[in-house]
């Protein structure tokens, strides 16, 4: 894609750091969705200790901890694409 | 496309060095008015409001669209989904991504223009913009004039529109995981929970920025999808496209003059398909990127052809080979390929949905001993079984186990019976005679059958252990 490589070098600080936040976030969507469909985090209870929470909140915190994830990722491959 | 590709690279340089030097500018887009406005207006009720009053829809007692997070069940009309149907879901995201390969191939980017939340968010923040600002016109005149109480009042009513509009979006959001009438109950004696107010604001925030600040940016940046559908177009896509041959040469003209004579084309260069665009490009450059197929710049030219006397459809949804003098074929090999597969995923669903049995079975094995010897002399295993009944309805159910000759099973309960939506633990022992035993180890499979429903049944595999032969 001939566009995206032109575009790269063009493309304003807050443009890249919106793309990067919103791509990760929609992964992190996905990695969210599919880790809480197998994992419960109410069976979860008894192995692991964290603070008490309900299920939303702990789908909440494991979605932005997912986010700081995918957008730590992006943030360095971006950073060492740079090439510079 | 190769025709195609060099006019969307050389324009994108074009507007690549522009943008870099003076950055992202604020487009100031005109209203169009029209039969595609008109089509579009109807798509932003349609979708919103099915957006908007889905959650105030009942069924069967509850909310008739319900993805109670909270107690992992998503509840569509009559059908309760549980986690373990996770595969359902999957499917349909990939019959939904097939589905939009298939239709960009065929008509471009309508899904753009019509029906993406982006858009159709966007149109309504347009619309409060236009309420409160005035046109274009008063629009850009407000925004050069200095800071004055008035401009304050103006520039304050709008965005105080957009975020109400905004956290009203975010609390309907909400409300698709929460109940609603919970959630408005909570929010009138002001006791929401903290994860909702979280993703009311969250969801708020991200309506009010996109579709109040960002607008076509998202489109132009952001959309992964607009970077990706190029590679589905071939030159029977359904496109956005300005008739050269007929336009040029440009230029402004008196109504009823013999434009032909003075070597004109059919464009009147009056600089409005430009003016309406929500992405500020000029489609008499030729297809680009940037074009979301909004379909703006159509009517307002076909407003300009019939008030010049000229045939409307200078601008106007076509096919490269069309524009190009060819004839353009419906039927191609990538609309079948994306058609069969489509088609295949979809029977698929339709099988899997049909053939979904609403029980789901896990069987553990007593963690503490692999087998125990029974006072009696008997090899004995001990398992929890946890059946998972996702019908509404209560079921009763018989539970037989095979696998092995000579196999003993004992039960604390006496009848199984598992109510709507309940998750059973029924603790099960299974003795042998070591004498029956040719392994150490054998695979044994319960069958749970539903005493009062014909084919509700359910089978699973585990293991006996004994000891080593
Ligand atoms: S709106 Fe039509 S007539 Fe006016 S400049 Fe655009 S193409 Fe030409
Ligand atoms: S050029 Fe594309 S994005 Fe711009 S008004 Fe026309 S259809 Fe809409």
């Amino acid at each position: 894609m001939s566009e995206l490589k032109n575009n790269k070098n063009d493309l304003s600080h807050v443009q890249k750091i919106i793309i990067i936040l919103w791509l990760s976030f929609v992964m992190a969507g996905i990695a969210t969705g599919v880790f809480f469909s197998v994992i419960d985090p109410e069976a979860l209870r008894g192995c692991v200790t964290f603070p008490v929470m309900s299920r939303m909140g702990v789908y909440t915190v494991g979605f932005l901890l997912f986010w700081l994830l995918t957008a730590a990722s992006s943030l360095l491959t971006s950073y060492f694409l740079r090439g510079k | 496309m190769s025709h195609l590709k060099v006019k969307v690279d050389q324009k994108l340089k074009d507007e690549e060095s522009l943008a870099s030097n003076v950055g992202h500018q604020k487009i100031y887009s005109k209203e169009a008015k029209g039969r595609f406005a008109t089509l579009r207006i109807w798509a932003v009720f349609a979708l919103l409001g099915l957006f908007y009053g889905l959650p105030w829809l009942q069924w069967d007692g509850r909310q008739a669209v319900l993805l109670d997070l909270p107690a992992r069940k998503f509840h569509i009309f009559g059908l309760t989904l549980w986690p373990q149907d996770f595969i359902f879901l999957a499917f349909l995201l990939i019959i939904a991504g097939m589905a939009l390969f298939f239709f960009t191939t065929l008509a471009g980017r309508l899904w753009c223009g019509y029906a993406c939340p982006q858009t159709v968010w966007t149109e309504v923040f347009i619309w409060i913009e236009r309420w409160v600002e005035g046109d274009r016109n008063k629009q850009m005149k407000l925004d050069k004039a200095p800071m004055s109480a008035k401009k304050f009042r103006i520039k304050f009513t709008k965005h105080a529109g957009w975020i109400i509009f905004s956290a009203f979006t975010g609390f309907i959001f909400v409300s698709y995981f929460t109940p609603l009438n919970d959630l408005a109950h909570n929010l009138f004696i002001f006791e929401l929970g903290a994860w909702e107010v979280f993703w009311i604001f969250f969801y708020g925030l991200a309506t009010y920025g996109n579709a109040g600040w960002m607008r076509e940016q998202v489109c132009m940046y952001m959309c992964p999808y607009a970077r990706f559908q190029s590679t589905m177009f071939d030159n029977d896509t359904l496109i956005v496209a300005y008739d050269e041959k007929r336009g040029d040469p440009r230029g402004g003209r008196k109504k009823d003059s013999d434009y032909k004579a003075e070597g004109l084309g059919s464009c009147i260069d009056c600089h409005l398909c430009v003016q309406v665009c929500p992405t500020g490009i000029d489609i008499r450059e030729g297809l680009q990127y940037e074009c979301i197929g909004c379909s703006a710049c159509i009517d307002v030219c076909d407003d300009v052809m019939e008030k010049m006397n000229y045939d409307k459809g200078l601008i106007k949804y076509t096919t490269q080979n069309n524009v190009d003098g060819k004839p353009t074929k419906l039927f191609r090999p990538r609309i079948a390929v994306y058609g069969l597969i489509m088609l295949g995923l979809v029977l698929t669903f339709i099988y899997l949905m049909a053939a979904r049995v609403p029980l789901h079975l896990d069987i553990l094995r007593d963690r503490n001993a692999i087998f125990r010897e029974t006072n009696e002399g008997l090899i004995e295993n001990v398992y929890t079984i946890k059946l998972v009944n996702m019908d509404e309805e209560a079921h009763e159910f018989l539970l037989t186990v095979d696998g092995l000759e000579g196999l003993n099973m004992e039960l604390e309960q006496e009848k199984i019976v598992a109510q709507g939506g309940e998750i059973l633990d029924l603790p099960v022992r299974l003795q042998i005679d070591e004498a029956d035993l040719k392994q150490r180890s054998t695979p044994v499979f319960f069958h749970f059958q539903s005493t009062d429903k014909d084919g509700l049944m359910i089978e699973g595999e585990t293991r006996f252990l004994g000891p080593r032969q």
